[in-house]
């Protein structure tokens, strides 16, 4: 808890919060929208075709998408950790941030499953089995479930 | 025209509706959650098109990208659903404030490429069965829309910061 606060007070997170500048706050925070927009944006392209919508798009080139992915997880990595530190003994003690933290945990987790399971050394097939659909679901709703854990964050 | 947008304001938040907005505890969040859930979904399905179209994932054919779109669609209506109800919950944050109306000139942009794109070139795309095919005027158009719609996501969020809007 002291830590947090130490955090929360130090000059860098000071700034952050109250220079009023568009360079700090709003900045970071417009960063962290456009991040979440093509993490969940591609990751939802994907799950849409594994699902079955689109069928005659190929799913080998979406292979690329992924390098996309892994630069909006990132900055959104560390445009969240900036947004944290303004406000660290809130969030840091908030149990709806942990399961945010959570949710987001195995939403990358279960993208690397899909990455593995669809994308492997395996040629691609266009067929998606059962298990892969479920997957894809499960990574919707989990998107799902991050968007709103962190919506209900400008509440608390 | 600043004091009639005033009045108008005025009269749209005394109306039944604008205060049911407001005084409902939950609504209001679960119109954000939905406007950043069709967010993601018109980022990445009309991004995705929009780098189809640069000449990324070449070997997706542009009648395969472009059958996403309903998705991509799906999601800008529930974005705009939801932030008709901001407005009409809160018109006095927005018809004063600047980032509003930048929000809106980009809205505007993006929306009449969007719409002049399917009514030209809409016919072309859903026959265009060839991996490989782009085009300069193809090229200008999505970046268009990449940079507008950046735009839109910047203005939205600097609705609260540059004038006040919650």
């Amino acid at each position: 808890m002291e830590l947090l606060a130490s955090i929360e007070g130090s000059e860098f997170a000071s700034w952050l919060r109250e220079s009023g500048s568009i360079w700090a706050y709003p900045a970071v925070l417009t960063l962290h929208t456009l991040g979440l927009g093509v993490l969940v944006g591609a990751s939802t392209v994907i799950d849409l075709r594994l699902l079955g919508a689109a069928p005659h798009m190929p799913l080998e080139p979406l292979r690329r998408l992924f390098p996309i992915m892994w630069t909006g997880f990132w900055v959104n990595a560390i445009s969240g950790v900036l947004l944290f530190i303004t406000d660290a003994t809130t969030k840091g003690t908030t149990m709806v941030f942990m399961a945010k933290l959570a949710i987001i945990a195995v939403a990358v987790i279960v993208l690397a499953l899909i990455k593995r399971s669809v994308f492997g050394r395996e040629p691609v097939a266009s067929a998606t089995p059962t298990t892969v659909k479920t997957l894809a679901a499960v990574s919707l709703a989990l998107w799902l479930a991050a968007l709103i854990t962190g919506r209900y964050m400008a509440y608390v | 025209m600043g004091a009639t947008l005033d009045a108008f304001a005025t009269w749209l938040h005394a109306t039944a509706v604008s205060d049911a907005i407001r005084s409902s505890p939950w609504l209001w969040p679960w119109c954000e959650i939905t406007h950043f859930v069709g967010l993601s979904l018109l980022v990445g399905v009309v991004g995705f098109f929009d780098l189809r179209l640069l000449g990324l994932f070449r070997r997706v054919p542009l009648n395969a990208a472009w059958s996403l779109m309903p998705w991509g669609k799906l999601g800008f209506a529930m974005a705009a659903v939801t932030g008709v109800t901001f407005f009409i919950g809160a018109p006095e944050q927005y018809i004063n404030n600047v980032a509003f109306y930048g929000k809106l000139a980009f809205l505007l942009i993006a929306g009449l490429n969007a719409i002049a794109f399917e009514f030209f070139y809409g016919a072309a795309v859903k026959a265009s069965t060839a991996v490989d095919a782009t085009s300069p005027v193809y090229r200008a158009i999505a970046i268009v829309s990449i940079v507008s719609w950046f735009f839109v996501i910047y203005w939205g969020r600097m609705l609260p910061f540059i004038g006040n809007a919650f």
